[in-house]
């Protein structure tokens, strides 16, 4: 008996002594911004924005972040939005990922890029991500450990996400296949079982949170086709979802292939993401009522983001037409 | 999975514990067995048919062995004299026959799957020099993991039982047990059937104590691994794989870099090894005691990769040492060419093939063979050495074991083990020898603290982490050396100042090491060979 109490008592104050760093590296985290890199910079930068200023939250792999330009919606609506994805999101960082953002925000809306869905890294990598996504969530330490590298060598300040998750990538690698990559077939690409069982959490995180979630495939001849397509229409019929599949409607946004292509239609660039947000900006007011926060108190910052934003954009453009 | 992996350590580890704990009397080496086949087919899948049909093969070669023994002794019982000594022989002969099978079969397949590309390619750049209208075509093998240990493991204990040391094993289930214990299959420590016999097959109940230490063992390997031989294998990587763009002081930090990484990784997988073995009570061999104390080449060896020196030793040398030509040679040297020559050349017979193997058997390059000679050439240069080395001693009053003397043996076995992992480590032969030669071009010191070295991919934090746990490693390493057991020392101790040693330690793993953001999976060195 002796044995376990002593036993339990050395776990309680281990527990104890990760909760306590994790609190301090947390709050560090937040407080150094773009200052950490990786696959960590999303749960960060989320964590540091002002509680309850997010209205809109993106969230999926990197056909998320490219797609969607926060500071164009703003500009265009005055909606509040967070691009918060990640390179070749798993789907158990989504679900952890939203959890962390839905402790300081509560957002209205919850955009999913769906090319995540069908993230299969095999049996063991899932396995370990749903060991340390739990971890990670609950001692932040795992996450954000490297922290003290980043004090040692002093670079607390790189690569900050100044654009609320959109990163400005002008470059121009057009995409030379066949504008009709969506060819029409009955076919359905399956969704892996342990994505089906994330995305219940998510829902269920969504709906605790009173926030909707909007299924978006992001136009990416690259990576979607016609049997994705399908298989997230029919689970956005299943479950009551809404479901905006992008690559069905490039004619309508406006993407040209040839200039708004980062690389060779993997990803969209500058170009391409405003074309998408634009038309975003119009089904989100249309279908949604998302709050106009601009001139509100408070949200001070995203004028000034904003401006500085479309200045390195007119900067970016014009270097490009030299 | 591999054994450095949080899957492994949190998951299959505890699993593991958890069903050896709820299993019935009798079922624990089951549990165990189990466990070593989910573990392999997680790592190569249907190549577990390799280590099953090896399995069978050993078990089936030791009963009958074991079989001959028991009918050499009713044969032998019955008669005497010189008809006794030619049933004796004609049985041993059998069951030489029977040894050879069993081995050949094994190295067979052993040759086959990892010598073949090498042989085919060799042979093939012969034939064409000869202008001969043949090539023989590489062909795509994949090797099952852990394959070199575990064959060496089960010619081992054929030998065993020829020999007459152990009883051949008439469970089936044992002899798959001491081949296939998970925590052995990746990396070794290749044990005999005596190292483990005891312990493995004991189906001892889970104690607290035996369960803290294992984990104390394995978070020590992790610390090892994860915050130095992890963050040591990006510059040793750059420098080696882009050799020519480097020279001086940079490749020679490059070749002392990859040898701590190899032994802070080799050793550190090591722990977490003996460590899980001991979560369940089972003693495994050590594989390492202290390499960098070594005063010379031979001793090095003696500390390095122990279980296959011992291996090579017992399988290889004493054989060699003991069969007819070496015999022959002995009595012709003796009369003919005196005792120094005589012991020489009988040491070069036996030490050629243990030197030659111990470098193939790290993999099918010429850089290997040349590694396994260097240090049969350094260790054979000891031998010769010795008498007039004695009598210089001697005549300049210098004590053996007087501490200046040690320290500049240990210094100078440095140097050897610094130059044979450079050859080791090096993408050929060539490679090898180019970078040996570069260290003494272009030699500036003062790159040593210029920020050369930060141009390697590593940041200044990750410099002070690695300085950091080499120093706590060597500090460690010279306690034991003196004969301490910390972690005995630690368990006797107070209980707030043993916490205090636990936290210290979890938490240098959680927040040093390099996993997570910025630091990419390295995967073990030996699990490769």
């Amino acid at each position: 008996m002796k044995t376990k109490k002593r036993c339990i008592l050395f776990f309680l104050i281990l527990a104890m002594l990760l909760g306590a760093i994790s609190f301090g590296m947390q709050r560090a985290a937040a407080g150094m911004k773009g200052g950490i890199t990786g696959r960590s910079r999303s749960f960060a930068a989320v964590g540091a924005e002002p509680r309850d200023t997010l209205d809109v939250l993106v969230i999926g792999d990197s056909e998320s972040y490219t797609s969607m330009s926060p500071m164009d919606l703003w500009k265009q609506a005055g909606i509040t939005s967070f691009d918060c994805g990640q390179p070749g999101q798993r789907i158990q960082e989504t679900c952890f990922l939203l959890k962390e953002a839905f402790k300081t925000q509560s957002p209205k809306l919850v955009i999913l890029e769906t090319n995540a869905m069908f993230r299969d890294p095999g049996f063991l990598t899932n396995l370990s991500m749903s060991i340390i996504e739990p971890v990670r969530y609950y001692f932040p330490v795992f996450r954000y450990h490297n922290l003290w590298r980043q004090i040692l060598d002093g670079n607390t300040n790189t690569g900050r996400s100044v654009f609320k998750g959109f990163e400005i990538r002008d470059k121009v690698v057009p995409y030379e296949g066949s504008d009709l990559y969506m060819k029409e077939t009955k076919d359905i690409q399956q969704i892996p079982e342990f994505v089906l069982s994330y995305m219940e959490n998510i829902k269920k995180l969504c709906r605790d949170n009173d926030a909707e979630l909007l299924l978006m495939s992001a136009p990416s001849p690259h990576n979607y086709n016609y049997k994705k397509h399908n298989a997230v229409e029919k689970y956005a019929e299943e479950n009551d979802l809404p479901y905006i599949d992008l690559n069905m409607k490039t004619q309508e946004i406006g993407i040209d292939w040839k200039t708004d292509s980062y690389d060779k239609g993997d990803h969209l660039n500058l170009r391409g993401a405003r074309k998408v947000t634009a038309y975003m900006c119009g089904y989100l007011t249309e279908n949604y009522s998302l709050p106009d926060h601009r001139g509100e108190e408070g949200y001070q910052e995203w004028d000034n983001l904003s401006v500085q934003f479309f200045a390195e954009v007119d900067r970016r453009n014009t270097n490009a037409k030299k | 999975m591999s054994y450095d992996s949080l899957l492994y350590v949190a998951l299959f580890l505890p699993l593991c514990l958890a069903a050896y704990r709820f299993a019935p009397e009798g079922w624990r080496r089951r549990v165990l067995l189990a466990a070593g086949y989910v573990f392999f087919w997680m790592l190569s899948g249907k190549l577990l048919i390799y280590l099953l049909g090896t399995t069978l093969l050993v078990h089936c070669v030791g009963i009958w062995l074991g079989w001959l023994k028991s009918e050499e002794k009713a044969a032998a019982a019955g008669v005497r004299g010189s008809e006794r000594k030619a049933v004796k022989a004609a049985y041993q002969k059998q069951s030489r026959q029977v040894l050879m099978l069993g081995t050949a079969i094994l190295l067979g397949i052993l040759a086959w799957l990892k010598y073949y590309n090498f042989f085919a390619e060799n042979m093939s750049g012969v034939l064409e020099a000869f202008h001969l209208p043949f090539t023989l075509e590489e062909k795509s093998l994949i090797m099952p993991v852990g394959i070199s240990f575990y064959t060496l493991q089960a010619v081992g204990y054929m030998a065993d039982v020829y020999w007459g040391k152990i009883k051949a094993e008439t469970s089936l289930e044992k002899t798959a047990l001491f081949l296939a214990f998970f925590p052995q299959i990746m990396e070794g420590p290749i044990s005999r059937y005596t190292d483990v016999a005891d312990t493995l097959f004991a189906e001892k109940p889970l104690e607290l104590s035996n369960i803290q230490n294992g984990y104390i063992r394995i978070l020590w390997g992790l610390f090892k691994k994860k915050i130095v031989a992890d963050r040591l294998a990006v510059p040793v990587a750059m420098v080696f794989d882009h050799y020519t763009s480097y020279s001086g002081v940079v490749t020679a930090v490059a070749a002392v870099a990859y040898t701590v990484q190899l032994y802070m990784e080799f050793s550190g997988c090591m722990d977490i090894i003996i460590g899980s073995g001991e979560l369940f009570g089972i003693r495994l061999p050590e594989n390492f005691r202290q390499p960098f104390c070594a005063k010379n080449a031979a001793e090095f060896w003696r500390r390095w990769h122990i279980t296959l020196g011992v291996w090579f030793k017992t399988y290889i040398f004493y054989p060699v040492s003991m069969s007819g030509i070496v015999k022959k040679w002995n009595q012709y040297g003796r009369k003919r060419l005196g005792r120094y020559v005589t012991m020489l050349g009988t040491s070069a017979m036996a030490l050629l093939p243990v030197w030659l193997c111990n470098g193939l058997w790290h993999g099918a390059r010429w850089s290997y063979i040349f590694y396994g000679l260097y240090y049969f050439t350094l260790i054979l240069l000891g031998i010769a050495v010795q008498p007039a080395r004695d009598r210089i001693l001697t005549a300049c009053r210098i004590r053996e074991d007087s501490r200046v003397w040690r320290r500049i043996q240990i210094t100078k076995t440095w140097v050897i083990i610094f130059v044979g992992e450079l050859f080791f480590r090096a993408d050929g032969f060539r490679a090898g020898l180019y970078m040996f030669r570069s260290i003494f071009e272009d030699f500036r010191i003062r790159q040593l603290w210029d920020g050369t070295l930060l141009g390697l991919g590593l940041q200044k934090s990750d410099i002070a982490a690695v300085i950091a746990g080499c120093i706590v490693a060597a500090l460690a390493g010279m306690i034991k050396e003196r004969g301490v057991n910390i972690r005995e020392r630690l368990g006797e101790s107070r209980l707030p100042v043993r916490w205090c040693a636990y936290y210290a330690l979890i938490l240098a793993v959680i927040i040093f090491a390099a996993y997570g953001d910025g630091y990419q999976k390295v995967d073990l060195i030996y699990a490769g060979f």
